[in-house]
């Protein structure tokens, strides 16, 4: 029955079992115990039976010698209420009962009971059962005395029934049979835990026989209690490490494969991502392969607009109009490698494309390589590099023409007046400052190329520092006619600064705006000082700068094409130093402006 | 040989080159006039006729290479010494402007001006002959 019981588990099983087998145990104890209990009963009855039976009788045979007949009413019922008889009788030689428990029957003829003979040595007993229903036991021992017999002593007790000797045992049966239940139980729940851990891999077992085949197995650890649950914890592990070192195995082989396919079209995705367009052609000149770059460079970008197959040299003098004549489509080059520059005409912007053709050779693709590149940028850079070296050059020389034609008028020329002769010293004196100006401003552009431009931080009183951009600037304002507004903090104090570099930019930025501001302008220097930033504005009334230039004032030799601008000399380098110098401190220079309005640039610089 | 002094248009917008110029040519006994950029000189040396004309190169407005095109579009300049004074790498181009526009003379600066005088000197004494 419990073998094949569906839910329970083996080791639950086995608990079952064991309380099943144990209470049968209690259960047959007890019953043993009562039978033997009332075994004993009985034969503890008949054995005090028949020594009541002896001393009754001794005592009636003594009583007899010594009174005759008198007592012997009186000694058969001491001996019923002493041993609890059911009844005790003498009966004389002639069957007339001499004495009798029960008054009534005496002297009248003894009824001899029918039942089953019982006999032990000289005494005789029947068992029978009398009127009531009572199954009784009657001894009966005879009476002698001198040798003659004087009748017989009977007595009677009921034969202790099952259900007297239950009666008998039950106020026992708590601790007889309740103990052993106990402990049975305390049994039961010890073997349940020692089997707990052997049960949960027994469940994991069961429900993994009844997997459908095919499945995977799958085990679950269990809580760490014992050796077997370590055991299995340890078998679950590598089972899982197994499965997943042959899962891998094949994953490697999928991987491997997966690789190959994906290293093709990574490379393809590198040729459609990059930023040059590169096209492939083949020996008649016409496209098999054109990224994405190339397409978007020769306006190709619709999807139905597609380059493959067409003949590449078209599109190219489509575009750049100038590449007609030049060599890359000569066939006579085709194994040589060709650059050529071109414009194309945008509807933004024109651009400089660069086109370079190469021949395909070692490998087993015959034709040319193209590569288009565009270059606006780079030429964009040149050009303001060339113009750069334009203003650098007159920058130096005019300084130069004009200390050398002084510098001569003085030496040779006899007729000069003292006054001139001072003019004349004046002017080669403010022009060598000029130049020498220009040329700190070119050293410092250098060293900010290479990184070598640093902030030399010293303790500076503020107060001192616009004392002295004020000095440098006041005679530019003066001649310009212009009103200069200067707003200063009332306690300025000390701070960390380059002061030769900041009194620089600050010289720059108040020269601009002077420069750019038509006589009678107006330019403020407003300085702010928080506890924890540095604040400078300087505003002005001047030409302003247009949108388009605004995100570029700040770039190296950026100058504006506004012929007021154009109009005044400058090296397109004094802003972008201003802002190197500035982020030197940790800094931000930032500028506001509205063409033909005015405007204002902030500097600020953080205090530690 | 005429007596009335010659008079020479300078034609640079660095007004301190253009005095110092000025100053060596009144020196020199001539009769002087300055302007600031190319379209002012264009314009004065259609009011008045100038004997020789030395202007600068990058001016604002116009500059020293257009006014030169200009003054040798007009009769009276076509033979007129014009004297180009230069800072930039024009040397390069020189011969062919000089050949294209007939400029007489250059000058890359810095220059002497004694050196100047003696240029125009020559031009002049040039022209006459």
């Amino acid at each position: 029955m419990f073998g094949s019981h569906p839910k329970l588990g083996f080791p639950r099983k086995v608990v079952a079992c064991y309380l099943l087998f144990c209470m049968a145990t209690v259960c047959w104890l007890a019953l043993g115990v009562c039978l033997i209990s009332h075994k004993v009963l009985s034969l503890h009855s008949a054995s005090s039976c028949l020594s009541r039976l002896g001393k009754t009788a001794a005592a009636i045979e003594i009583s007899y010698l010594r009174h005759g007949q008198e007592k012997l009413q009186h000694l058969t019922k001491q001996a019923q209420v002493e041993g609890g008889l059911a009844y005790a009788s003498i009966i004389g030689p002639n069957g007339i009962y001499l004495a009798h428990t029960n008054a009534s029957l005496r002297d009248m003829p003894a009824l001899r009971p029918t039942g089953s003979l019982l006999r032990w040595g000289s005494v005789t007993g029947i068992r029978f059962v009398d009127q009531q229903n009572r199954t009784l036991r009657e001894y009966q021992v005879p009476l002698t005395v001198d040798s003659q017999s004087i009748g017989s002593l009977q007595i009677a007790v009921v034969e202790p029934s099952v259900s007297a000797t239950l009666a008998s045992v039950a106020q026992y049966a708590p601790i007889t049979v309740l103990i052993p239940l106990a402990l049975v139980a305390l049994g039961a729940l010890v073997l349940g835990r020692l089997t707990g851990a052997v049960a949960e891999v027994d469940d994991q077992l069961r429900q993994v026989a009844l997997l459908p085949p095919g499945r995977e197995v799958s085990l679950q650890r269990l809580t760490a209690r014992n050796g077997s649950s370590l055991g299995w914890n340890r078998i679950v592990e590598s089972l899982n490490e197994l499965r997943n070192h042959s899962g891998d195995q094949s994953l490697n082989k999928r991987l491997t494969e997966a690789i190959a396919v994906r290293r093709q079209n990574e490379q393809l995705d590198i040729l459609q991502n990059l930023s040059d367009g590169v096209a492939v052609t083949d020996m008649e000149g016409r496209i098999t392969f054109a990224n994405r770059a190339i397409k978007a460079l020769l306006g190709a970008e619709a999807t139905d607009d597609v380059l493959e197959g067409t003949v590449i040299s078209d599109r190219l003098i489509h575009n750049m109009p100038e590449l007609a004549q030049c060599p890359l489509f000569d066939p006579e080059c085709t194994n040589r490698s060709v650059v050529f520059e071109g414009h194309r005409h945008g509807v933004k912007a024109d651009r400089v494309l660069r086109v370079s053709r190469q021949p395909l050779v070692g490998g087993q693709l015959k034709g040319q390589v193209w590569s288009l590149r565009d270059v606006t940028q780079q030429k964009l850079a040149d050009k303001m590099r060339d113009q750069f070296i334009d203003t650098a050059t007159h920058e130096l020389r005019t300084p130069l023409s004009n200390i050398k034609a002084y510098a001569e008028m003085l030496a040779t020329c006899d007729k000069i007046e003292l006054e001139q002769q001072k003019e004349f010293c004046n002017i080669i004196d403010s022009e060598v400052t000029r130049l020498a100006r220009f040329v700190d401003d070119l050293l410092s552009i250098s060293s900010m190329e290479v990184g070598s431009l640093s902030a030399d931080r010293q303790k500076v009183e503020i107060a001192r520092l616009f004392e002295e951009v004020l000095d440098k600037i006041q005679p530019t304002m003066q001649k310009k006619d212009i009103q200069f507004e200067v707003r200063l903090p009332e306690k300025m104090g000390v701070l960390e600064l380059d002061k030769e570099k900041i009194v620089a930019v600050l010289v720059n930025l108040l020269g601009n705006a002077a420069k750019y501001t038509p006589s009678g302008g107006h330019v403020s220097l407003k300085v702010k000082l928080e506890e924890d930033l540095l604040q400078i504005a300087v505003e002005d009334t001047g030409v302003g700068i247009s949108p388009e230039d605004l995100p570029m004032v700040f770039e190296k030799f950026f100058r504006s094409k506004d012929a007021r601008v154009q109009a005044e000399a400058g090296t397109g380098l004094g802003l972008s130093l201003a802002r190197e110098v500035v982020r030197m401190h940790g800094g931000d220079i930032s500028v506001e402006s509205q063409l033909d309005k005015g405007s204002t640039f902030l500097v600020s610089i953080p205090l530690e | 040989m005429n007596d009335k002094a010659q008079r020479i248009l300078i034609v640079d917008d660095n007004v301190a080159l253009a005095r110092v110029i000025q100053f060596a040519m009144d020196g020199a006994g001539f009769e002087t006039v300055t302007a600031q950029n190319g379209r002012i000189a264009f314009e004065l040396a259609k009011k008045s006729l100038f004997d020789v004309v030395i202007t600068d190169q990058q001016m604002p407005e116009m500059t020293g290479v257009d006014l030169c095109r200009n003054l040798r579009g007009m009769p009276e300049y076509e033979d007129c010494p014009i004297i180009l004074l230069t800072a930039k790498g024009l040397e390069l181009e020189l011969p062919r402007l000089q050949h294209e526009l007939e400029i007489d003379a250059t000058f890359s600066k810095p220059f002497s001006p004694s050196t100047l005088v003696k240029t125009v000197n020559e031009l002049l004494a040039a022209a006459v002959s």
